[in-house]
């Protein structure tokens, strides 16, 4: 994944759009490029982008009709998302879409696992595009702004580190308190599972090297702690304060990771 | 059958022979221009480094990185050809699995002989270059098990009494299962996963796996072996050492590798970089990876490479993990 800081100096009037491009600190799901500070030039690419993505999760649960489970790799739900250019100018532009964006894919995707009924799961297609047919339309308005020049320019940090991998865990860990607060506890377990998988992996091996201590804890908080509070409902101010006890681990083993990059060898 | 670690007879599949010798950098022609790389989201940031440094040595090349999931990108890279569209120049994959997936829609350029024939005999392909690898192994606790009480046939882990600890859920392990399949069968895959799934321990992910065979949580494992060289590096006195099979999938070795999506000598020559002696050491001994260019020492803590008798497998054939998915899904692990 790409991008780590998004940074807005200010943010556009409100035009009774106060969420629109306002972004502040935001960490997409999948890469993300210049193209967020040039919406205009993309709107054809996106709009493809987007056919291509309903295209791609109609085969899926066609699959899935035809040949149940088996046949569907639900998985590929999110894979297809994260391939797109499209999520990180949603993500820039409109974050309530955004998150609603996520609900569907999951929605669709756990349907399919839960082997509900074919007519529950166009149920949650259609959410999902209708969504995505949303976000379109607030990133062809958020362009508009752009045009205007009612936004700052977008500055792109990618997480090309290590260590701007673990801030990029502690924003995800941010994320997940958030969907806990909006009553998706799915959701917010599979940003976990998801960011256990694939980033908190990339770099415990390294990690490991350092404080292996340090990895077995973060595992543990990773796989069995902070997954657990949320499946037993345990409250809000419980979970946050799994998360922010993770995340000054994560500073730990940053400053652990930042000392050890300092006596790397060098390549040629 | 018994006495897996260390004293394994050479390999009747691919083999580590020497041959010609890993380029030096000073060898290779300047870049000058600019790509586009795919980059699969892998080895920490050590990749990245690597890059940077080709960058740094070239300055005047530029390179425009993408980052993603690997079977994402490569995803990607088919619709985008489809649509018309080519806007990765080069693709550099973590798992040989999605490379198939390129070369299957005949998206690849073909490499020189001179580039393929660094590689070690085994890892030479016409349409792309395996550049580092790892080898799969069964990690085990040294204070409950001796090399010698592991089996050498990864087939008889199940009946071995021993317990177990896997992460079934793990990109590598699916590909295991895959090379199972492929070498086995799938109906003796199915009972394998039944036989170990009766009494192992699931993990997340593989160092998990490895951790807890040094805890005593289990026996042995299944892991790819860098996660025990790194446990080690930061634990020596780790109570985990690694066992390795005879010529089966339980020592499969799996390698990332970069293709050329672009036509012209740049794509080619940056390739070349990825597999020169700096790099393939520096993947050695910083992200314990296996050199696949020849003439390189292995990272510190492996056996010697010609000891070991991994399996004769297309690597590209693991690009196809649905029915090992489904497999999974049928006897229960997933």
């Amino acid at each position: 994944m790409a991008l780590q800081k998004l940074k807005f100096d200010r943010l556009i009037p409100a035009l009774g759009l106060a969420a629109l491009l306002a972004a502040g600190n935001a960490a997409a799901n999948g890469p993300i490029g210049d193209h967020v500070n040039d919406l205009q030039a993309h709107l054809l690419e996106y709009g493809d982008e987007v056919v291509w993505l309903i295209e791609q999760i109609d085969g899926i649960v066609d699959s899935y009709e035809s040949g149940g489970l088996a046949a569907a790799n639900p998985e590929a739900v999110v894979e297809h998302w994260e391939a797109v250019l499209f999520h990180a100018a949603i993500e820039t532009s409109y974050v309530p879409v955004y998150a609603s964006i996520w609900q569907g894919l999951f929605g669709v995707r756990q349907a399919i696992e839960a082997e509900a009924t074919v007519a529950d799961v166009r149920v949650q297609q259609a959410m999902l595009e209708q969504s995505l047919w949303q976000a379109l339309g607030a990133v062809k308005m958020a362009a508009q702004f752009q045009q205007r020049g009612l936004t700052a320019t977008i500055e792109v940090t990618e997480a090309t580190t290590p260590t701007e991998t673990l801030e990029e865990i502690k924003q995800r860990l941010d994320r997940v308190v958030a969907k806990y607060a909006e009553r998706l506890p799915e959701e917010a377990t599979g940003i976990v599972f998801d960011t256990y998988l694939t980033r908190f992996e990339g770099v415990e091996g390294m990690l490991i090297e350092q404080d292996a201590e340090l990895v077995v804890d973060l595992e543990v908080d990773f796989n069995v702690t902070l997954p657990q509070a949320m499946e037993s409902g345990a409250s809000l101010d419980h979970v946050r304060g799994v998360v922010q006890a993770m995340q000054g681990k994560l500073d730990r083993a940053k400053s652990l990771l930042e000392e050890a990059e300092q006596d790397r060898a060098s390549v040629f | 059958m018994s006495g897996a670690a260390g004293s394994l007879p050479l390999a009747s599949g691919i083999g580590f022979a020497q041959s010609p010798k890993a380029v030096p950098v000073d060898e290779l022609p300047a870049l000058a221009g600019e790509l586009t790389l795919y980059l699969g989201r892998g080895e920490g940031g050590l990749y990245e480094n690597v890059l940077a440094a080709i960058e740094e040595r070239n300055p005047d090349f530029t390179l425009n990185i993408r980052r993603g999931p690997t079977a994402a990108l490569a995803n990607a890279i088919v619709a985008e050809a489809e649509a018309g569209v080519r806007r990765a120049d080069v693709f550099w994959a973590v798992d040989s699995g999605a490379i198939g997936l390129i070369n299957a829609a005949g998206l690849a350029r073909d490499l020189p002989g001179d580039l393929t024939n660094q590689l070690q005999p085994g890892f030479r392909y016409s349409r792309w270059a395996p550049v580092t690898g790892r080898i799969r192994t069964l990690p085990f606790n040294t204070e409950q098990l001796s090399a010698a009480r592991i089996p050498a046939d990864i087939m008889s882990l199940p009946e071995s009494g021993l317990k177990i600890g896997w992460a079934p859920a793990y990109a590598s392990f699916q590909s295991f299962v895959t090379a199972m399949r492929l070498l086995e069968g799938d109906r003796a895959t199915a009972d394998w996963l039944r036989g170990v799934n009766e009494t192992a321990t699931a993990y997340a992910g593989e160092l998990g796996v490895v951790m807890g065979v040094e805890r005593g949580e289990a026996q042995v494992g299944f892991a790819n072996h860098y996660y025990t060289l790194r446990l080690k590096s930061g634990m020596p006195d780790a109570r985990v050492a690694m066992a390795y099979t005879n010529n089966d999938a339980g020592c499969l070795v799996n390698a990332s590798g970069i293709l050329a999506l672009a036509e012209g000598e740049l794509a080619i020559n940056f390739i070349r970089y990825l597999l020169t002696r700096e790099v393939q050491s520096y993947l050695a001994n910083e992200a314990f990876e296996i050199p696949l260019a020849a003439g390189v020492a292995p990272p510190p803590g492996l056996p010697p490479l010609d000891s070991i008798a991994p399996p004769e497998i297309d690597l590209i054939l693991l690009a196809d993990l649905r029915p090992t998915l489904d497999l999974m899904r049928e006897v229960g692990v997933l």
